[in-house]
């Protein structure tokens, strides 16, 4: 275990009250939902824990199995794939209402996580002053590559936190952490935008709270809608809570070293190389139509770039994290400029990271640890952090 | 349980920007030439695209509008050309929405003298309540050592009402009858009004006239601890039924005579600091810091929860009433050399013409606007350097409307021009063609974009809003140098030098920061470094009329 936490000088959370773990889960089979109950009570005695699901979980019990153990029901989550605002909302609510001391929310898939991990995540903010555990999964090379292209980059060197997966659908909550959390929440769901995803890393490091990521081994990442979905409501969200946050992320605070301590995803070497044609054709087509809309936000540096590799043949394209990194800020900044509608912006972002994926696939594939060039881009972006800043303080179109 | 507002944060108005407009000169959505609310909320997303957080509206209540609303007929009600109440409610949630805060009047000073509690008052027996409303005088002597406010057009304090068979007291326009504050009703219905108001949801209420609620002879009637006692209760109430509202003091009086509207933060939360606003166009006519360091030397401190309210033109004009009388002679030659551009012994005229239209001018003292220590409050227009017109009457040269775009009525109406309330601006300069939103918005480098740019940059240091201010003296008077500190919840500090080239010539400055000695200046608008700060004196160029901000780092 490592703490992340970049402001070590906030007082650790006070003395904390009630007498049990929330598990919070999410609806799932009732097959997986046995195993992880079964490594919940592997973990845990049953009477120190309160489960909450939006499932009839006592189905999945054998009779008088787990005497002790207390079950609630919780309210079904609109979608699944991800922790949304009313997620964050209820578990505040159910945490508050049965006097819990800390709150687990595991995510559908979390039945693959085994039982050293579930204990971790909950000890981690049960007996250390810890507000905010948060997994490292283990995934396979060219697995959640929106999260090593955008997401990961973009709060570790906006919210120094080297927190390899931001979004992960699996926590340890402190009760102020939750809190915290829902009063975030409370934003989205009064305007009827329950199903808003939040951003615990950076609720947790504004607000000065540690943070823990725990090595968590494989993981099977939910299935989620298609890329053409997800990724604009990701990208989306996250680019709202970094306008949001923008008189704290500006402040003066370096991307502390990648410490060795910290767990990454093991070094999986790719395999054989995925098919990246259809990735290279989606750019092309898009560098010839969509260049009115890349011109309004890129400069010209940036669109020259694009030129390059535009000719560039498949064996040998490639995008410099540098230019990677100046693109993902300028569609930021956008973004926050409302520069043009913000849907249509964020479609026009996806050929850029079908590109990208290309190019990660080449590097990889050519013989580049997939973590090591994934380190790389996050350091581009802590690189090019004053580009972005200097935008977002003068967004002048005449730039070079 | 209170009441509460839209803000969350209790302090909201010390990080806020406020943007001062008329209901009727805003938009005009029904084509009589009037604006009106569904014509504001129709350009609300153009105020919160410009940043502002705060809208304070002028008096938009029934009135026969011969002082532009602020002679008041009917307290709760909305006057008919602006719209309806729900129209007023829909305007108020969709601010909120926005995470906008809206500001409205309250002037208790006076009423108009067709509000019906007047029209009763005068028909009233002597003594009774209903008579008691006002402040009546069998002779004009009383109060005489109280001064005249509209000394072009009013003569006296005391006009006789041959109906009362008496004369009534009023300290500005005589069709604007004082409400009399030693009759207890009086105070009953001003709460009952601003319970109205505030039990709808708005944030914010500016107390006009403030200084002159109550008379006593033998006095100036103004500031008298009578008067703080009436503040005092209407502050009161807010905090015992209300949650994160905000009292605005209009109180035209030196800082000193200011100080006591804040109390013991249990009077006004925010008071405007006027003298302020002519010592700084001073300072920049005779290219010398000293007038406006002087006045930041005599502002006494405030509660740690109040605030003051900085501005650079409003509504009325240019106030000269709190500077000399060989500094207000000075003014005059020096901005309104046409007598037509004076009023009251001030200056009727907006932001952009008393600088010669002038770029960097505008953009300079807009830069002490947003970094000194208070709220900023933009007058409309002046985000895009909206002139004037000095041939209409009264205060009304600035109060013109609108300029949204070059089509007809500068786009604030579709009506006959005849019909518009006042002529917009066609002048060859400040004209709608050439001076107006829509151009401004397609212009990268517009006033327009910089004034925007400006006040998200202001928004993302709450040292702005909540900072303390420490001047610095270089040998170079033309040049204004400071300091401004905020020691954050964690201990450390957002600090941030500002710098200010007075002057038409480019200068040098030599600044004693060894107290920062290793702090790395950055910036703040192009995210720059600078040289690590020494012990040694740190020497700076200015170009003409240039500003520098500078936030001051730990060394990286």
């Amino acid at each position: 275990m490592a703490t992340v936490n970049p402001i070590p000088d906030v007082p650790p959370p006070s003395e904390r009250s009630g007498d049990g773990l929330l598990v919070l889960l999410a609806a799932m089979p009732q097959e997986q939902r046995e195993s992880l109950l079964a490594n919940l009570m592997a973990s845990f005695p049953a009477e120190a824990l309160l489960i909450a699901s939006p499932d009839a979980i006592s189905d999945a019990l054998p009779e008088n199995s787990y005497p002790s153990l207390r079950i609630v029901a919780a309210p079904a989550s609109g979608i699944s794939w991800t922790l949304t605002a009313a997620d964050f909302v209820n578990a505040s609510q159910l945490a508050e209402k049965n006097g819990a001391r800390a709150i687990l929310m595991l995510g559908r898939e979390s039945s693959s996580l085994g039982v050293s991990a579930l204990r971790d995540l909950a000890n981690s903010v049960l007996t250390a002053s810890t507000d905010l555990a948060i997994p490292c999964y283990d995934l396979p090379p060219h697995t959640g590559l929106v999260n090593s292209a955008i997401l990961y980059p973009l709060t570790s060197a906006l919210f120094a936190s080297r927190v390899r997966f931001p979004l992960a659908v699996d926590l340890g909550l402190s009760l102020r952490m939750a809190e915290r959390l829902a009063g975030a929440a409370q934003h989205f769901t009064r305007l009827n935008q329950g199903e808003a995803p939040l951003w615990p890393v950076n609720e947790a490091t504004v607000a000065g709270f540690a943070i823990d990521q725990l090595e968590v081994g494989p993981h099977v990442q939910p299935n989620g809608p298609d890329l053409n979905t997800i990724f604009p409501l990701v990208t989306g969200a996250l680019f709202s809570d970094i306008e949001a946050k923008a008189a704290f992320w500006q402040r003066f605070r370096p991307l502390p070293p990648a410490l060795s301590t910290v767990p990454m995803p093991s070094a999986h070497t790719a395999d054989a190389a995925a098919d990246i044609a259809p990735m290279l054709q989606a750019f092309q087509l898009a560098y010839t139509n969509l260049q009115e809309i890349w011109s309004l936000v890129l400069p010209p540096n940036s669109l020259l770039g694009l030129k390059r590799i535009a000719t560039a043949d498949a064996a040998t394209f490639r995008i410099s994290d540098n230019l990677w990194a100046r693109i993902v800020y300028d569609f930021l900044l956008a973004y926050r400029l409302r520069t043009i509608n913000r849907g249509h912006l964020l479609g026009a972002l996806i050929p850029l990271y079908l590109a990208w994926v290309a190019s990660h696939i080449n590097i990889t594939t050519s013989g580049t640890n997939p973590e090591s060039h994934i380190e790389a881009v996050v350091n581009a972006f802590e690189a090019e952090k004053t580009y972005l800043i200097s935008r977002w303080r003068w967004p002048d179109r005449f730039n070079p | 349980m209170k009441k509460l507002a839209s803000a969350t944060d209790p302090l909201w108005y010390k990080d806020a920007v406020i943007y001062e407009l008329h209901v009727r000169a805003f938009a005009d959505s029904n084509d009589d030439g009037i604006g009106d609310f569904p014509g504001l909320l129709s350009r609300i997303d153009y105020l919160q695209n410009l940043g502002v957080t705060c809208i304070w509206l002028l008096p938009f209540f029934p009135s026969p509008l011969r002082d532009d609303g602020y002679d008041i007929a009917n307290y709760v009600d909305v006057n008919p050309s602006y719209g309806t109440l729900k129209d007023f409610k829909l305007f108020l949630d969709a601010a909120h929405q926005r995470n906008m805060q809206v500001l409205i009047e309250l002037v208790i000073n006076h009423t108009s003298d067709q509000h019906p509690w007047f029209k009763a008052a005068r028909l009233a027996p002597p003594g009774s309540p209903e008579r008691e409303m006002y402040v009546w005088s069998k002779t004009n002597q009383l109060y005489k050592h109280a001064n005249i406010i509209f000394t072009d057009t009013e003569k006296s304090n005391w006009t006789w009402d041959k109906t009362a068979n008496a004369y009534y007291w009023h300290r500005f326009f005589s069709h604007q009858p004082d409400l009399n504050f030693d009759n207890p009703l009086v105070m009953e219905e001003v709460l009952k009004a601003m319970r109205f108001w505030l039990d709808m949801g708005v944030d914010a209420l500016r107390l006009d006239a403030i200084p002159y609620l109550v008379e006593r002879d033998g006095t100036s009637c103004e500031n008298l601890p009578e008067t703080h006692l009436v503040v005092k209760k209407i502050r009161a109430t807010i905090d015992a039924e209300y949650a994160n509202r905000l009292l605005l003091a209009e109180a035209n009086e030196s800082p000193a005579d200011v100080r006591p509207y804040f109390g013991d933060d249990d009077e006004c939360h925010m008071a405007f600091h006027f003298p302020l606003m002519p010592r700084i166009y001073m300072a920049l006519r005779q290219e010398d810091r000293l007038p406006i360091t002087e006045i930041m030397a005599q502002t006494p401190a405030i509660p740690d929860n109040c605030q003051w309210g900085l501005f650079l033109r409003n509504h009325d004009e240019l106030t000269l009433a709190l500077v000399t009388e060989d500094e207000r002679d000075y003014m005059h030659i020096a901005y309104s050399n046409d007598p037509r551009m004076r009023i009251n012994g001030g200056i009727r005229r907006r932001l952009a013409p008393l600088l010669d239209n002038n770029r960097r001018r505008i953009e300079l003292l807009n830069s002490l606007l947003l970094s000194f220590p208070g709220t900023p409050i933009l007058y409309y227009g002046d985000e895009i350097g909206m002139g004037d017109n000095i041939y209409l009457g009264d205060r009304n040269s600035v109060r013109t409307p609108m300029q949204w775009n070059s089509d007809r009525n500068a786009g604030f109406s579709k009506c006959d021009p005849a019909r518009l309330y006042f002529p917009v601006i066609m002048d060859p300069i400040y004209g709608y063609q050439t001076i107006n939103v829509e151009a401004q918005l397609s212009d990268q480098s517009s006033l327009l974009h910089w004034t925007r740019n400006m006040i998200a940059l202001r928004k993302l240091f709450q040292v702005f809003g909540r900072g303390s201010q420490h001047f610095l003296n270089p040998e170079n008077r033309k040049i204004l140098a400071y300091l401004r500190d905020l020691e954050r919840s964690d201990g450390s500090h957002e600090t941030v030098l500002c710098v200010a080239n007075l002057s038409r010539f480019a200068q040098p400055v030599s600044l004693d920061l060894a107290d920062h000695k290793g702090a790395e200046p950055i910036e703040m608008l192009g995210y720059v470094s600078f040289p690590v700060i020494t012990e040694a004196p740190y020497v700076l160029t200015l170009a003409p009329y240039s500003f520098l901000w500078l936030e001051l780092q730990p060394q990286s």
